[in-house]
C-alpha cells in the first residue's frame, strides 16, 4: 500500500512536471524587413511553430515559407518563385539551446542567448542570437531580432532588382508560447 | 511640322498607358480574390490533414498556394497577434487545421462556438504539426 501511493506521487509529480516543461505556440509571429534607399519590403509570418523545453533549453522553431504575407502581391510571387524556391524548399527551420538557461530561469536574466542552426532555402548555417525572455506557469515569451545575409542561403537575386533588396536582412520574432501539451 | 507634334503626342500617349498599365497590373497586381474564387478543392478537415501527414510531398503538390474549401469541426477559437485563428478537426491526435482568418471576417467570428461544424475557403500554405491555411473566410455555417 505504502508502495502504491510512493508511485503514485512519484507518477503525478513527473507528470506535473514534464506538463511545465515544454511550450509551444502554433501562432508565433517573424517578420523580416529589407531595406534599401530605393523601397522598403516587409513580409509578416503569423503561423510560425514554436517548441521550447525549459528542461533542456532546447528550442525548435519552423515555418512555412509560404505563410509570409507581403503587402504586393507581385513581391509574394517573386519570392516564392524565385528568390525562396518555396515549391522545393517549403519550411525554414532553427533548431537550437537555450545558453544561459540557469540565469533565465533564476530570472537573473531577462535576456536569452540562443545559439544553433537556421535552415532556408535548403542550406544550414550556425546562428546565435539574443531576445528578451519572460517565462511564467502559463507562458514562455521570447522576443528577438537578428540579421540574416542573403548571400549565406544560396538565395539569387537577379541583378535588374539587386537595388531594391537588401543584402541582410533583419529578421523579428514574438512568440508567445504556452504549456504544452 | 504637325505631324511631328501628333506622332510624339501619340507616342508620349502609349508610353504612358504602358506604364500606368504596368504599375497597376504588374508592380501593384491585386492579392488573389479569395471570396470570388471558386475553390480548387473541397475537403473535410480529417481528410486534408491525413493526406498531409501520410504523403507530405504529394499533398504539398497538390494543394500548396490552392484556394481550398474545408469543413469541420472548430475545436478552438483564438487571437494571435490581432488576428482570429481557428482550428478545424476532429480533436482526436495532435493536428488539425489551422485557419488564419482574414481581418474582414472579424464580426463573424465573434457568433461562433467551439464544436460547431464550419466551411472556410482560404489558401494553403503547408503542413507543420497541423495543416496551416492562411485569409480564410467563412462560407457556411452548418
Amino acid at each position: 500500500m505504502q508502495l502504491l501511493h510512493i508511485v503514485l506521487w512519484f507518477l503525478l509529480f513527473t507528470l506535473t512536471a514534464t506538463a511545465q516543461d515544454q511550450f509551444i505556440t502554433r501562432n508565433g509571429y517573424i517578420s523580416f524587413f529589407s531595406h534599401t534607399p530605393v523601397e522598403d519590403i516587409e513580409a509578416v509570418n503569423n503561423q510560425v511553430l514554436s517548441i521550447v523545453d525549459i528542461k533542456t533549453g532546447e528550442v525548435a522553431v519552423s515555418l512555412l515559407m509560404k505563410s509570409f504575407q507581403f503587402e504586393k502581391a507581385l513581391m509574394q510571387e517573386h519570392f516564392n518563385e524565385n528568390y525562396i524556391e518555396s515549391d522545393k524548399y517549403p519550411k525554414a527551420t532553427f533548431q537550437g539551446k537555450i545558453m544561459n538557461l540557469k540565469e533565465v530561469l533564476s530570472g537573473e536574466k531577462g535576456v536569452a542567448t540562443v545559439s544553433g542552426e537556421l535552415s532556408i532555402h535548403g542550406r544550414t548555417n550556425p546562428l546565435t542570437m539574443e531576445g528578451k525572455i519572460t517565462i511564467s506557469d502559463r507562458t514562455l515569451r521570447f522576443e528577438g531580432s537578428f540579421m540574416v545575409t542573403v548571400a549565406d542561403y544560396d538565395i539569387k537575386i537577379p541583378s535588374i532588382v539587386a537595388r531594391n533588396i537588401a543584402r541582410e536582412v533583419r529578421v523579428t520574432c514574438i512568440l508567445d508560447h504556452h504549456p504544452y501539451p | 511640322m504637325k505631324k511631328v507634334v501628333y506622332i510624339s503626342l501619340t507616342l508620349l500617349l502609349v508610353a504612358a498607358s504602358t506604364a500606368f498599365f504596368l504599375y497597376t497590373r504588374v508592380y501593384n497586381k491585386p492579392h488573389k480574390d479569395i471570396l470570388g474564387t471558386d475553390a480548387s478543392y473541397t475537403v473535410s478537415a480529417e481528410e486534408i490533414l491525413e493526406e498531409f501527414m501520410s504523403h507530405e510531398d504529394h499533398a504539398n503538390q497538390r494543394f500548396l498556394d490552392k484556394i481550398v474549401r474545408i469543413t469541420g469541426e472548430i475545436q478552438s477559437i483564438e487571437t494571435a497577434n490581432g488576428m482570429a485563428v481557428l482550428t478545424l478537426g476532429s480533436g482526436e491526435g495532435s493536428g488539425g487545421v489551422i485557419c488564419n482568418m482574414d481581418p474582414s471576417e472579424n464580426k463573424r467570428i465573434l457568433e461562433l462556438k467551439v464544436g460547431q461544424e464550419l466551411e472556410v475557403k482560404g489558401i494553403c500554405t503547408g503542413y507543420l504539426m497541423d495543416v496551416v491555411i492562411v485569409r480564410a473566410v467563412i462560407v457556411n455555417q452548418i
